[in-house]
């Protein structure tokens, strides 16, 4: 038996996904058939199992397959002599995987030439663009303020998601949390909550802030931060991962506790990359909160939504163009930022 | 007197190698013990093992009387203010001043508090001012570390080791990536520490010419175990080959 489980499992999912597909456009079944997620469930355990047999005939044959090739251990990998795409197994397995993932996608996304190049359907599109591009400057002052609310509830959900974010970024980074079972635990429960917190799209967060709080832009910005925090303590945690060890080291030596180890050897390893993550971050959030705006999170992205749903184009035009220059503005401020601190 | 008695010491790691295998000696307080080996015979760890960097797997080190191979928390916080270290690649706070980088010696005896918020005592800034003139270095006290030649920031890690006011000071090969000139810079600043203040000197040499100049007695060790334990003046040709390997060739810097 092979006892490199990720492999192991690697294969077993990609065959087997591979041989899934192959029954699907055999069969082809009607979409009620689709829907019996039971049967289907039993289908897919056929030929999981099928792909298992297939994966150990392989080992025996002493064929290598894509999995092993990804997960050899790491002292295998550096020996090379592998042979080339085209002439081995495992890399038909990837090429196979690749085209018929692409198949699928085309098919499901109903992807069409006869409907981009419909007549009627491009004249329609034409018309908003015309639109779009003949901008109604008359509703420029209000757009404005609009615009300025969402630019500062950007700032406020980063500001506020700024020091909560730091502390647990270091309760989450494994060269700090992975030295006894408890400070383990925590780190594995903060890494999943803060994962799906973070999975969970700001959209999201707002309709239940929106809820919670009512429409307006404290949703957004609540929305916001929940989403700032979440991806700002992956990555300063990230950053805090790969400090370099010799000045920890140093500090230890001192006889300092854990505070003073992170706060003199650590935190000013950090320093900088923390500001051009929080300054970028600010930058993510005022292109966010326009989105969120969509929803009813306030600021312009919801001044966009009204006009959009009464098809005033030309109003539209102008928040674009309004949304475009400050967009453009902050990612260039914050670039030259960024690029200065480093 | 025995200021550091090492018994049967073993330390084996997560993966599997044995990097120490049962080493016993005694280190004499005002001494200035060398430790040479080939890379990986287990010098870094033993060092490392004595100020509880790594924590043994198996055997004694008594220091002050006291096992001090499992002690846990503050008594090993404790152990390494009294057990300075000085490392290859210096380990200094690179964006830290000189000063700020050597009061960090005092942050052991500083609250918590007061450490974090930069407030060190009086006297430990006229200690460290000191440290600094001994290592003769004081006219940069206010330039970032990161601004020295490597010399300098081993002079400036000497000086923080001393801030701690230790008795013993483990230097893991102080001056292995510096230039020959300033590794004998160097390594007088560490015999003047020795002798003058009368702090016992571990330290961890690849230079055999270093060893015979400032050792007052060696200890060599190989695949984990010691085969040689004392005085440099012995180490012949012979015990050479046994410690380096056959067909080693001994390199003279001067």
């Amino acid at each position: 038996m092979r006892n490199n489980f990720k492999a192991t499992v690697f294969d077993i999912l990609s065959m087997g996904y591979i041989l899934l597909l192959f029954v699907v456009a055999i069969v082809q079944p009607a979409e009620e058939q689709l829907l019996k997620l039971k049967e289907n469930s039993w289908v897919a355990l056929v030929c999981l199992i099928l792909s298992y047999v297939l994966v150990l005939t392989l080992f025996k044959l002493d064929i290598r397959t894509l999995g092993e090739i990804i997960f050899e251990p790491p002292h295998k990998k550096s020996q090379g002599n592998k042979k080339g795409l085209l002439v081995s197994f495992w890399g038909w397995q990837l090429i196979v995987f690749f085209v018929v993932t692409l198949i699928i996608s085309l098919i499901v996304t109903e992807f069409s030439f006869y409907e981009l190049s419909s007549q009627k359907g491009f004249e329609g599109a034409k018309r908003i663009f015309w639109a779009l591009f003949t901008p109604n400057f008359s509703i420029l002052p209000q757009g404005f303020l609009a615009i300025l609310q969402t630019i500062f509830m950007a700032f406020l959900a980063t500001a506020m998601a700024v020091p909560i974010s730091f502390v647990l970024s270091f309760m989450s980074a494994s060269n700090i949390m992975k030295k006894s079972v408890k400070t383990g635990i925590v780190y594995v429960l903060l890494r999943v909550v803060m994962n799906i917190t973070r999975s969970i799209e700001p959209l999201i967060w707002a309709i239940i802030f929106s809820v919670w709080v009512g429409i307006g832009p404290f949703a957004g910005m609540l929305a916001l931060m929940i989403h700032t925090v979440a991806s700002l303590t992956k990555q300063y945690s990230e950053q805090i991962e790969c400090v370099e060890d010799g000045p920890v080291e140093g500090i230890q030596a001192t006889g300092a506790n854990t505070l003073q180890v992170i706060w003199f050897a650590i935190v000013p390893q950090i320093v900088l990359p923390f500001i051009s993550f929080t300054i970028f971050r600010w930058d993510i959030n005022v292109r966010m909160a326009t989105i969120i705006g969509l929803v009813g999170g306030g600021g312009i992205g919801t001044m966009l939504m009204n006009y959009q749903g009464q098809g005033l184009w030309h109003e539209v035009g102008t928040l674009g163009l309004l949304i475009i220059a400050v967009v453009w503005a902050m990612d260039v401020a914050s670039a030259q930022i960024r690029e200065a601190l480093k | 007197m025995n200021i550091l008695s090492v018994k049967n010491l073993t330390k084996t790691y997560a993966n599997g190698v044995q990097a120490l295998k049962g080493v016993s000696f005694d280190v004499k307080k005002g001494e200035f013990l060398v430790v040479i080996g080939l890379s990986g015979s287990g010098k870094s760890t033993m060092l490392r093992c004595l100020n509880r960097l790594h924590e043994p797997t198996a055997g004694e080190i008594v220091f002050d009387g006291k096992n001090t191979a499992h002690v846990k928390g503050s008594e090993v916080r404790d152990l390494r203010r009294k057990i300075a270290m000085i490392f290859q690649h210096f380990n200094l706070v690179d964006r830290h001043s000189v000063l700020s980088n050597v009061l960090m010696g005092n942050l052991h005896t500083t609250g918590t508090f007061e450490s974090l918020l930069g407030l060190f005592s009086e006297k430990d800034k006229q200690n460290a001012m000191k440290y600094l003139q001994l290592v003769g270095i004081s006219d940069k006290a206010h330039y970032r570390a990161s601004q020295l030649s490597g010399g300098q920031k081993q002079r400036v890690a000497i000086a923080r080791a001393l801030a701690q006011h230790p008795e013993v000071l483990l230097a893991d090969e102080p001056v292995a990536s510096l230039d020959p000139a300033t590794c004998h810079t160097v390594m007088d600043y560490l015999e003047k520490v020795n002798k003058e203040l009368g702090i016992t000197i571990v330290c961890n040499l690849h230079f055999l010419s270093l060893v015979r100049r400032y050792a007052t007695r060696v200890i060599a060790l190989k695949g984990g175990e010691i085969i040689y334990d004392g005085d440099s003046k012995n180490i012949d040709n012979a015990w050479f080959e046994t410690i380096y390997g056959v067909g080693a060739k001994e390199v003279h810097i001067n």
